[in-house]
């Protein structure tokens, strides 16, 4: 069975750049009025993120697991600018959600370099999103 | 944890005290009434002691207590219900709030700057009621009674003996079986008796001796005499009197009031019902306290002794001695796996290994740890878990250990109380804050998660505040859904504490912000803020409207038109177009109408335009110029169009629509009556106002509305927005997962849900940057649209174009009619109209008569005038003259402005004349935009507004017709008919070049006419029998006209400007050219054609000014013939057959050029290769062509086609020819004939040797300006044959030009001539 997640990337000033559910076929739509749950849960685990970049010595962009809030998990990946990457899922996959992490960094870089994005701004592609739904598919719910 | 009053040194010890009974007389009770206290309130204040307490230990050690503080209360046999200190607490809770008007602490955390109120006293209160109010249990005696005071009053009849019935009733609540309840520390609990004395009513000697009486009896230890107080006389006096007891009587006035409590209120959300995992619990009874694990031990084990011995020394603060016997208790219990009593020593242990002075042992979390967990899960009991949890919070916080309170306050919130878990996750929000690199965000949450929590447990007031707090850290960061729903909470909560400003603001922020809920959740959010603000403007339906957030109005975009509608077409009768706001803006037309009204104006202020002109502007929109106001004209409705955007993904329904203005009036003389000018806003008799009933936006559509006002007065109007009335349509949506206020059911909410409100219009100018100070920084230009000055009547012409062709074939003739009406009460005059296009049509020349003055009598008749004429006249002209000028076409004169020939110039108020049309389909197939503008002005002269226009787009399309192509060539003949004076040949092509299938069938020829001021066509010279000149599709006619010039005689008479018009006709019909509409459109054509060369003209008159005589030269190839080609076409249309005319112009300039009658297409010109050399003859160019100097002078040979010679007789044939010289110039020109053969070419020395010219071979002449030479000259032949004469070169130069060289000048034809031999 395939959980639910909900990735974010947050910016410098914590300011939410971009925001993608991911749920398993079926359940799409079905808990409309949690999702501002989902950013509340994510907003907070930032403290945890930049508490783990401070003690954070190996230079890993990955942080595995930073925060647990009922029954989500919330892993984390920091880019070399401090772009947040964040997951909230509800069962444990530490090896897929590095991995699309990973891949939708590579997209994110892409992106940036766009000189018409202005960088840290809110991402308004859709493109993008396509691509990240695509990884989504790829690395989460299959 | 937020920072407390007391520290946590104070707070312990105090929660912690020894508990004394009260057990009063009925009599003793009775006299405490009289103050309204009871003897356990009485003594309140008085319960901590001032003095040190000396005590010894069981190693009779002496100890000091400093501070010793005792609880006394009266006895109640039934243990505290549940729901009493539930109810307790809520109401300590919410009686506690933020002091208005209290600083927050601004706390910097990162890049946050947040207000936060650092203590949290609501929490505080909790805290202490919350510990007093524990139930006592058999596991621990901290709160057993440790002493009992039996009171008695001095007033009784047998006080002694109250005493001892008072201390059998001891005796028998605590040795009753019947008595579980309250819990006594000793079996033989200690006793103390006071005799309580009103000094007011009493007698004091009794009272003494009833004291003295005691003693003897009780010991003086254990005895009190109590002297009170129970007048209230001298209430009255100002003296304030500091009243202890004030604090502690609020808490106790609810103790025994038993409500049972509803279910709190709903969750906003359903869904978040399920914040927290886990289903609810059923509660337990709190006084359950039942040892889960089975074992229970009796009163006087041992293993409770030494616990007793514990509690004991921690009421009198020994922490040593309560340190060692709580650890030994625990073990024991622990071995007995007696899990209760071992969590309570553990939890003791920990708290007394805190307090132990010194701290000689670090603070075991870990015994607390356990303990918390033992009372929860173990032993289910919440209370004394929590009890647990705020003592070692409250410790570990004192040690800066917020991180472990955190993590313990979060753990206890659970399902059963949202009162304790809303405290806690607020406490655990402000150990995040306070943390030494502070978990801002963490906060912020759990101040969301404590907020919703005391929202369940009905704390408003917390719920907002703790909502408020946290959303400085969500606001502006794009966390969209959590922003709207703390919005959403704030908005519901103020409204329910009536704080509808802030409701308001806050459902705003929800509405106005690109939301991404769904469109169930904004119609309810929609709906929600519709009922709050209906709420809001109830509380004051007399104030201002209040500023609605929706739909959104795109200010920048409004537009505001001047004038009526236009009127629909009305039958054959179709308005002119005007300007309205459905035409877009094009910045390309509305410059041409701008030149178009500067001409016009120029022409009226004698070619000049003031310097005060300004373009009309009927319709302002951004592109317009808005910097000056508007001029608008009383009784002519202003409209405006407001651009609206909802947002939502909900429609909206706007109602009773309509425009915001005030308006400042003026009287009549314009002058500024201090007493008049004030504003006025709303009156309909100043300015009436248009209202739409009902305005529908759909979701996320933007759409316009269009509003009027009707001016009724002079003044300065101020449009300032909008007002209407805001609602949605109810059942598009379903209510799912909402919520509905309190007070408010669904149902409420129907179509009429709607609130008043406005929005301004507020439009900002364009940026200025014209000055430097206005480059370097940003300052915008005033936008004056909406502020239209309203100004005295002003004629108004409306014109209507009647018959008026959509479709014309290409320079086909319609006549068409216009009426010109004055809609308004004042005259008009000066009516002009101007166009790009005044070849496209005419109102008629000076001369025309206006026939036919109705437009219903003028069908199926031609519209030309025309003559009916004999048969025999054909070939040859009929000539007629007109002068330009009687067809408005003068020298100077701008041939766009052409006035409308009004019958008396002036149009009165009502009154409406029609005049004939004439339009002629242009030139070019295709469809064209032709654009006129009318110009009139009032004959009263108006200071503000000068003249009017109107404006009207004609759109023609056209299809091909005819090609006319002409060339003039000289003719060889010398004289005309009479013998004298030039001619020339025209010849005429003329391509039926029509593809229209079904349309025009074939064309007649009917007419050619020339117009030309010194030439005119002769007559006809018949080349085809094709008499009819008729051209069916694709045919092509040729014709061929002599041209004579014109009688010198007429031509000194007439003025330059004088036209000579000649007609040559195919029919029976002579269609007068020289007069309307022919000649019109002639006149019109000529001079739009002679715009297009003069610019070459005067270019080159400019480079040859030097060299005068040049233009000379070219002047003799010059013509200015011009050749109309009149036409008809059959059209076979809805089989039925029309007659359709029209006419071609031919503008010829130059001797042996074609010309054309429709504008040739102008290849592109390819670049030109970049040259790298100067070009080196420069001069050259300046010289006139070869060959034009090869034109100056035509020669003719005049000699016997044959000539028959005897050659047998005579070997030598002479044979005499007359060469004629005819200069075509107007100069002197030499002429230089030589008639010797040329040597160059053997060839021709071989033809030519046969034949040689006798006499002098070498002619030097001098020929005046269109003088004609005859030479006569012998040529000699020896050999019949046929021969070409014309071998002699002429050549010519300008006599007064030295430097010019003679130049070989065209010949002839060949001239053939046969000799024969007879």
């Amino acid at each position: 069975m395939s959980g639910s997640f909900y990735f974010v990337i947050v910016g410098q000033q914590d300011n939410l750049v971009f925001e993608m559910e991911f749920l398993p076929a079926g359940k799409a739509e079905s808990k409309n009025g949690y999702r501002h749950l989902n950013q509340f849960i994510a907003h907070a685990a930032l403290d945890l993120v930049d508490e783990n970049m401070l003690e954070n010595c190996s230079n890993n962009m990955y942080l595995k697991t930073v925060d647990k809030f009922n029954e989500w998990f919330v892993s984390a990946f920091v880019t070399a600018g401090h772009m947040r990457f964040l997951m909230l899922h509800d069962i444990r996959r530490e090896d897929e959600i590095k991995n699309f992490f990973t891949d939708v960094y590579d997209l994110y870089i892409k992106f940036a370099m766009n000189p018409f994005y202005e960088p840290n701004s809110p991402i308004r592609s859709n493109a993008f999103e396509r691509k990240v739904q695509c990884l989504g598919k790829k690395h989460l719910l299959s | 944890m937020a920072q407390c009053v007391q520290s946590v040194q104070e707070l312990i010890p105090d929660s912690f005290v020894p508990c004394v009974a009260a057990l009063c007389s009925d009599e003793a009770e009775r006299l405490t009434r009289l103050n309204h206290l009871s003897f356990a309130e009485l003594l309140k204040p008085f319960s901590r002691l001032t003095s040190e307490v000396h005590m010894r230990d069981p190693n009779n050690q002496l100890h000091i207590i400093k501070n010793l503080k005792i609880a006394v209360s009266n006895i109640i046999t039934q243990p505290p219900q549940h729901g009493a200190i539930r109810k307790l607490l809520n109401d300590v809770v919410s009686g506690c709030q933020p002091a208005e008007g209290l600083v927050a602490n601004v706390i910097t955390a990162g890049d946050y700057d947040l207000n936060i109120s650092a203590t949290t006293p609501w929490f505080e209160s909790y805290r202490e009621t919350f510990l007093q109010s524990m139930p006592a249990s058999d596991h621990e005696f901290l709160n057993h009674y440790l002493a009992c005071m039996l009171v008695a009053s001095s007033g009784e009849a047998e006080p002694m003996e109250q005493f001892s019935k008072l201390s059998q009733e001891q005796h028998r609540i605590q040795h009753n079986n019947d008595y579980s309840y309250p819990k006594w520390f000793i079996p033989n609990t200690l006793k103390y008796y006071v005799l309580l004395h009103d000094m007011s009513a009493g007698d004091e000697q009794r009272a003494e001796s009833i004291y003295e009486e005691m003693k003897q009896k009780y010991g003086t230890q254990g005895c009190y005499l109590l002297k009170i107080n129970s007048r209230t006389s001298n209430r009255a006096s100002d003296e304030q009197i500091p009243d202890p007891w004030s604090q502690y009587l609020q808490k106790n006035s609810v103790q025994n009031q038993l409500i049972s409590r509803k279910g709190l209120s709903r969750s906003l959300f359903s869904a978040t019902k399920k914040w927290f995992s886990g289903s609810k619990v059923p509660e337990k009874s709190i006084n359950e306290l039942k040892n889960t694990s089975g074992l229970l031990y009796p009163p006087e084990a041992p293993e409770l002794q030494i616990r007793k011995m514990a509690d004991l020394c921690f009421l009198v603060q020994h922490y040593d001695l309560a340190y060692s016997c709580y650890h030994t208790a625990k073990k024991d219990f622990l071995n007995d796996q007696a899990m209760l009593y071992a969590a309570g020593a553990l939890e003791m242990a920990a708290v007394s290994a805190f307090l132990q002075p010194g701290a000689p042992r670090p603070y075991p979390a870990h015994y607390m740890d356990t303990a918390i967990q033992t009372y929860r899960d173990v032993c289910k009991n919440m209370v004394l878990a929590e009890r647990c949890v705020l003592l070692s919070a409250e410790i570990l916080k004192s040690q800066s250990k917020y991180s472990e309170a955190a993590a313990l306050l979060i753990r206890l919130t659970s399902e059963d109380s949202d009162l304790r878990s809303a405290l806690l996750l607020e406490q655990a929000a402000h150990c995040f804050i306070n943390m030494k690199s502070p978990m801002v965000r963490k906060y912020a949450f759990h101040m969301i998660l404590a907020g919703h929590r005391f929202s369940k447990a009905g704390q408003k007031k917390h719920a907002l505040r703790c909502y408020c707090q946290a959303m400085q850290v969500y606001k502006g960061k794009g966390w969209s859904l959590a922003e709207d729903h703390i919005n959403f909470t704030i908005g519901r909560q103020s409204y329910t504490l009536r704080q509808l400003d802030n409701a308001v603001s806050a459902f705003r922020h929800i509405l106005i912000n690109e939301s991404k809920q769904s469109a169930a959740q904004q119609g309810a959010f929609l709906r929600e803020y519709l009922y709050v603000y209906k709420n809001v403007s109830q509380l004051s339906p007399d104030g201002p409207f209040p500023q609605l957030p929706l739909p959104y109005i795109n200010s920048s975009a409004t537009r505001v038109f001047f004038g009526h509608d236009r009127r629909p077409a009305d039958g054959e009768k179709q308005a002119a177009t005007h300007v309205s706001l459905d035409q877009e803006y094009d910045s390309e037309s509305s410059q041409q109408w701008r030149e178009l009204e500067e001409q016009v104006v120029a022409v009226v202020n004698k070619g000049v335009i003031p310097s005060s002109f300004h373009p009309t502007q009927y319709c302002l929109n951004s592109y317009s110029d808005n910097s000056r106001f508007p001029l608008a004209v009383v009784e002519e409705p202003i409209t405006v169009e407001v651009a609206f955007r909802n947002p939502l993904k909900v429609p909206l329904l706007l109602t009773d629509l309509s425009l915001l203005w005030k308006f400042q009036p003026k009287d009549i003389n314009g002058k500024d009556n201090e007493e008049v000018r004030e504003l006025v806003t709303g009156e309909p008799e100043m300015i009436g106002t248009e209202v739409i009933s009902e305005f529908l936006i759909n979701n996320e559509e933007s759409k316009v509305a269009r509003l009027k006002l009707f001016p009724h007065h002079i003044g300065e109007l101020h449009i300032l927005g909008v007002v209407y009335n805001l609602g949605t349509i109810q059942g598009s949506l379903t209510m799912d997962g909402i919520g509905a206020l309190p007070g408010c059911h669904t149902g409420k909410y129907s179509l009429s849900m709607s609130v008043r409100g406005r929005q301004d219009l507020e439009i900002q100018g364009p940026r200025l940057n014209n000055t430097k100070e206005e480059k370097t920084s940003i300052t915008y230009g005033p936008d004056r649209r909406l502020d239209p000055i309203i100004t005295e009547e002003m004629p108004l012409l409306e014109v209507f174009f009647i018959h008026f062709p959509t479709e014309l074939l290409c320079g086909e003739i319609r006549k068409a009619y216009v009426e010109f009406a004055n809609v308004s009460k004042c005259p008009l005059t000066g009516l002009k109209v101007v166009s790009k296009r005044p070849e496209f049509f005419t109102f008629g020349g000076n001369t025309a008569v206006l026939t036919p003055l109705s437009p219903s009598a003028s069908e199926n008749c031609s519209a030309y005038k025309t003559v009916v004429t004999d048969s025999t006249s054909v070939c040859t002209a009929l000539t007629s003259s007109a002068s330009s000028v009687d067809f408005g076409i003068g020298i100077g004169s701008q041939p766009e402005v052409i006035p409308v020939p009004l019958p008396d110039t002036v149009l009165l108020p009502g009154a409406s004349v029609q005049l004939p049309m004439w339009l002629r389909g242009p030139d070019e197939e295709g469809v064209h935009e032709i654009n006129f503008l009318f110009y009139y002005e009032s004959v009263k002269k108006q200071p503000k507004i000068r003249h009017r226009i109107l404006r009207h787009t004609a759109v023609i399309c056209t299809s091909r017709s005819l090609n006319v192509k002409a060339t003039v060539c000289r003719s060889n003949s010398l004289e005309d008919e009479e013998g004298k004076g030039d001619n020339m040949l025209v010849f005429v092509d003329v391509e039926n070049t029509n593809t229209s299938e079904a349309g025009v069938k074939e064309f007649h020829i009917v007419q050619v006419s020339s117009s030309s001021k010194h030439w005119k066509l002769q007559k006809s010279v018949n080349l085809s029998e094709n008499k009819d000149a008729k051209l069916a599709s694709r045919e092509k006619g040729k014709f061929c006209f002599k041209v004579i010039r014109c009688n010198e005689r007429e031509g000194a008479t007439q003025s330059s400007e004088k036209y000579t018009f000649a007609d040559i006709i195919f029919g029976n019909e002579q269609i007068i050219s020289s007069a309307s509409p022919c000649a019109d459109f002639f006149y019109r054509s000529l001079s739009s054609e002679l715009k297009k060369p003069q610019t070459q003209l005067s270019m080159h008159t400019e480079k040859h000014s030097v060299e005068d005589a040049v233009s000379l030269i070219q002047k003799c190839n010059k013509v200015d013939l011009n050749i109309v080609i009149l036409w008809k076409a059959y059209v076979v249309e809805d089989s039925k057959q029309l007659i359709l005319e029209g006419q071609h112009h031919v503008i010829l300039h130059t001797i042996g050029k074609e010309a054309f009658s429709y504008p040739q297409k102008q290849e592109q010109p390819e670049m030109e290769p970049l040259k790298f050399f100067r070009p080196e003859n420069t001069t050259a160019t300046s010289r006139p062509s070869l060959e034009q100097l090869s034109n100056l002078i035509k020669t003719s040979l005049h000699y016997p086609e044959t000539f028959n010679h005897p050659f047998h007789q005579k070997s030598l044939c002479l044979v005499p020819v007359t060469l004629l010289l005819s200069n075509c110039s107007k100069a002197d020109v030499d002429v230089i004939v030589d008639l010797r053969h040329k040597t160059t070419s053997p060839e021709a020395l071989e033809i030519h040797g046969s034949f040689t010219w006798l006499g002098q071979t070498q002619y030097k002449l001098q020929l005046k300006g269109q003088e004609i030479l005859s030479l006569q000259l012998k040529a000699c032949f020896v050999h019949t044959g046929v021969y070409n004469l014309g071998t002699p070169r002429v050549f010519a130069k300008l006599s007064d030009q030295v430097t010019v060289f003679e130049t070989s000048q065209q010949n002839s034809m060949p001239a053939l001539i046969i000799i024969n031999n007879v």
